[in-house]
């Protein structure tokens, strides 16, 4: 006797007859003979009897083919397989469509979710063929009822979906120390130990290229000159012993000379030693400058994850105060300057300048010249970014400034903006460490629900109802996500917990990786504040001081829930101002399809990142900065300020200088400085003019036009997905 | 400061066309640009003609105009019209004078050449203030695009002395 019923989706539901005659009367509705009552319930009533307790849908409809098969109204059977069929065709159809736009290289937002995908390429559809039919499977078997609800109900996006089962970490800062200094074991090969800057350059590399394909998120390196500012001297010691084979002499006294700067000087009118040490001096520089080059170039090229992306790469740099320190930041940033191949700007890594206040920032300090040239770069390359190691939420009591390993106290951040360094379970730090996973809360939908509230101080009182409700939701997914991860084997990973992750070298292979897995975040993101006041008081917080106030009262409540998930899971939560690239868009056209255009709020294509004054908004740099650092502190899992300067910020690196001031005065955390840049690619010419088409000096129409998405830098807009090519398209300058 | 000076400060008013907070094109660093009216230079291919009637904007006195310059905090940079062709001369004196006590740098376009301004006795108390001057008319076959901070290649940046600035690029 059939109780319940198994259905093709995983759930159980209660047995109800009517389904199958209402099948088996469409069938015979086809057929010249008509309907046949009688039958049909004679049908139903054996199969209702004789079946299992529990049948899934298939068997059942199987039992009725049967049933059919056997009666006189073969036409009948004949019809039914049919109709079965055909709707088992159109069950798949949709992943037959995804599929097809997938094969068919078309440009939608299926294939342009990452702009730094190339979707394109045998590998790259491999990997969305994969992804696409991960996700459903996550949704059904993965996700708890109130998560998969949330994420239908369009309140909730749970990021890098298509890893989940996988059950991969987002990202971690690489203790490249390591690596160098113990070498590892990657793929076939093992490394040895680094001896020169060269080998160190390249072990860089690697060790950022392998731990991408152990992870679904972004690889740094959170202290890229101290890591190799020793392999500065070796190969300066190396070149004085060349020196030594062709003169015949000892200059082991040389090994250890002091010098102020690795800097290359022309021999002329230097005799004796100091022309020797001038010498290895210049040698050493020149090695330096091409291994640095050599990273840039690898970083650019290397594929990972099966061909179809470079790696998503950055370092910070700049507090390193030795000479070699230096000459690592100096040349790096040099060979940044000068672009790759035929001197086009490289999109990776993303490069972060640790700024700090007698370090790295002041004209009194001893980093101040190469903080200068940083400068410099970013005004024509767009990198480095700038991370303030003096905000109050970023400084560390433990930083000493004649601590040789004082860069573990610095926080350091993944270019996209991720940011970890409070630890609950161990050390305050960002080195060896990641997020583990994000998700992001639709604040915009919660609010335009509540919409038909005529009273404002109603609307907002239960908007802090709902928002807790998804709140706990979220804590509550993240925290399954993390109960599925941690039962990963350290196996899994075998370059992450051998050697990076904090704790993972004394792990067994064969051991899961829950005792260390808890150095990691959990995100807790938001995205649309701006939408999400409109909805509420009717302005964004650019334009109200009143919504501002609501705005940090929304974000002040998000961090103090993350805060008590923290005692109550027993993980590192964090709030996420969440950049965002796939969902900018994803959010804001299902809530149009359910609520149409409101203005100020629906009415753009995407909704506006994290808590970020409106792109289109008419601002001043200053007032920008005041609006959006607050937010800075509440946002411990990542944040970015970005400024849009108009004109040519080659002309002007004291710009990009100024916004860094911004940055320091207005205690923000992390900033950036988009502007425009175009380069022929036929005769090299380059300007800042807004939509160059055609080169004035050579005529070509091969433009490449710069521009920062999320965090990266994508040469040409055409991987930009439609949302976030709205959202360039209001893009105002801030003056 | 005598009464006579702080009358003119109380009556006068500017007539500023637009006040611009945080341009990167008229001089290093972010700046707040303010645009005065009024310039009979009339160089052809100004890219800013509709600047050269004297008898139009806002007008503000100089406390008005602070107010907006010390809530933005950046450096300034008068530009219009041509802000040494402003009337009262005074006014604009007084503004410059009160920026530079508030610790704000001055740049000033200007359509005169730095040695016309030498044999103008009105300018020789108000020069010395500047920062920096951005000096004569624009010349449209000398437009440069690739010039810094200026429009044609017979323009120069100068420090109140005479001499080139140097700009750190």
């Amino acid at each position: 006797m059939i109780q319940t019923v198994l259905k093709r989706d995983g759930r159980i539901v209660g047995y109800n007859e009517e389904k199958i005659k209402a099948a088996t009367r469409k069938a015979m509705l086809t057929t010249e003979m008509g309907e046949d009552e009688a039958l049909i319930q004679r049908i139903v009533d054996r199969i209702g009897v004789s079946g299992a307790a529990q049948m899934s849908v298939e068997e059942i409809q199987d039992r009725v083919e049967l049933e059919l098969m056997k009666s006189p109204r073969k036409e009948v059977a004949k019809r039914y397989i049919a109709y079965r069929n055909q709707r088992s065709v159109a069950r798949r159809a949709k992943t037959r469509d995804m599929f097809l736009e997938i094969i068919e290289a078309k440009n939608n937002d299926i294939t342009r979710e990452n702009a730094n995908m190339n979707t394109d390429s045998p590998a790259g559809m491999m990997m969305k063929f994969a992804s696409e039919t991960t996700k459903p499977f996550v949704d059904d078997y993965l996700l708890s009822e109130e998560a998969r609800e949330a994420v239908d109900n369009n309140y909730l996006h749970i990021h890098d979906k298509d890893y989940y089962p996988t059950k991969s970490l987002t990202c971690v800062q690489h203790p490249l120390d390591r690596i160098l200094k113990y070498g590892f074991t990657a793929g076939h090969g093992e490394s040895r130990p680094a001896k020169r800057i060269e080998t160190a350059s390249i072990i860089g590399c690697i060790s950022l290229e392998t731990a991408q394909n152990e992870m679904h998120g972004g690889q740094a390196i959170p202290a890229f000159d101290f890591y190799l500012a020793p392999f500065v001297r070796t190969s300066f010691i190396e070149e004085v012993q060349n020196l030594e084979k062709l003169i015949g002499r000892d200059l082991s006294a040389m090994y250890d000379a002091e010098l102020d700067d690795f800097i290359s000087r022309h021999l002329e009118g230097l005799d004796g030693d100091a022309r020797l040490l001038q010498h290895a001096v210049n040698r050493t520089v020149s090695r330096v400058h091409q291994a640095m080059e050599a990273f840039i170039h690898n970083m650019n090229t290397i594929h990972s994850r099966g061909g179809n992306q470079v790696v998503f790469s950055s370092i910070n740099y700049g507090t390193d105060t030795s000479a070699e320190g230096r000459c690592i930041i100096r040349e790096l940033l040099q060979s940044t300057y000068e672009g790759v191949g035929n001197g086009a700007t490289a999109i990776f890594p993303i490069q972060i300048w640790k700024k700090k206040r007698g370090v790295s920032y002041l004209p009194e300090d001893r980093n101040y010249d190469l903080y200068r040239l940083a400068c410099k770069v970013t005004a024509r390359r767009f990198f480095p970014n700038f991370v303030n190691l003096d905000a109050t939420f970023n400084q560390h009591e433990k930083w000493c400034a004649d601590d040789p390993k004082r860069y573990e106290y610095e926080v350091a951040t993944m270019g996209c903006r991720t940011r970890v360094f409070e630890n609950r379970y161990g050390e305050k730090t960002s080195i060896g460490r990641g997020n583990l996973s994000f998700s992001t809360i639709n604040i915009v939908r919660l609010a335009i629900e509540l919409m038909g509230i005529k009273e404002q101080e109603e609307r907002i009182r239960r908007f802090f109802q709902k928002l807790d409700e998804v709140l706990d939701i979220t804590a509550r997914q993240l925290h399954d996500r993390f109960c599925f991860q941690k039962t990963a084997l350290a196996k899994q990973f075998p370059l992450l917990m051998t050697r990076l992750w904090n704790g993972a070298d004394g792990l067994r292979p064969d051991e899961t990786i829950e005792p260390v897995i808890n150095q990691g975040t959990l995100g807790i993101g938001f995205i649309g504040l701006a939408e999400c006041l409109v909805a509420l008081t009717g302005k964004h917080h650019g334009e109200s001081e009143e919504a501002q106030a609501l705005g940090l009262k929304i974000v002040s409540h998000m961090r103090s829930r993350a805060n008590e998930f923290c005692e109550t899971y027993n993980h590192n939560y964090s709030v996420l101002a969440t950049p965002a690239e796939g969902l900018s868009g994803k959010f804001t056209r299902r809530d149009r399809k359910s609520f149409g255009i409101l203005p100020g709020i629906t009415d753009k294509e995407y909704y506006t990142n994290s808590n970020h004054v409106p792109v289109y908004y008419h601002c001043s740099p200053r007032h920008k900065a005041k609006i959006e650092a607050p937010y800075h502190e509440l946002t411990r899992g990542g944040h970015i300020f970005y400024v849009e300067i108009d004109g040519d910020a080659t002309h002007n690196p004291q710009a990009i200088a100024d916004v860094v001031d911004l940055m320091d005065r207005h205690n923000i955390g992390y900033c950036s400085v988009n502007h425009n840049r175009n380069r022929c690619m036929q005769c090299g010419y380059e300007d800042a003019a807004e939509n160059l088409d055609v080169c004035p000096k050579c005529g070509s129409k091969n433009i490449d036009k710069l521009q920062r998405i999320t965090g990266y830098l994508v040469g040409t807009t055409d991987r930009w997905n439609s949302a976030k090519l709205a959202e360039l398209n209001d893009r105002v300058v801030h003056k | 400061m005598n009464n006579a000076v702080s009358l003119i400060k109380m009556d006068t008013l500017l007539k500023v066309l637009q006040v611009v907070p945080g341009t990167s094109v008229d001089g290093p660093g972010l700046r707040t640009s303010i645009y005065l009216a009024g310039c009979t230079h009339r160089c052809p291919g100004c890219h800013n003609a509709l600047s050269w009637e004297f008898d139009q904007g806002t007008p503000m006195t100089v406390d008005e105009l602070m107010a907006q310059i010390r809530a933005h905090d950046f450096n300034v940079t008068l530009t219009g019209g041509d802000p040494l062709q402003h009337r009262p001369l005074e006014a604009v004196k007084q503004l410059v004078k009160a920026i530079r006590a508030a610790g704000y740098t001055v740049w000033c376009y200007t359509g005169y050449t730095f040695e016309q301004l030498q044999t103008m006795p009105e300018m020789a108390d108000l020069i010395p203030m500047f920062e920096a001057l951005v000096d004569g008319p624009f010349v449209e076959s000398l437009r440069d695009t690739s010039l810094i901070f200026r429009g044609s290649s017979n323009q120069r940046i100068l420090r109140p002395d005479g001499t080139e600035a140097d700009i750190y690029q």
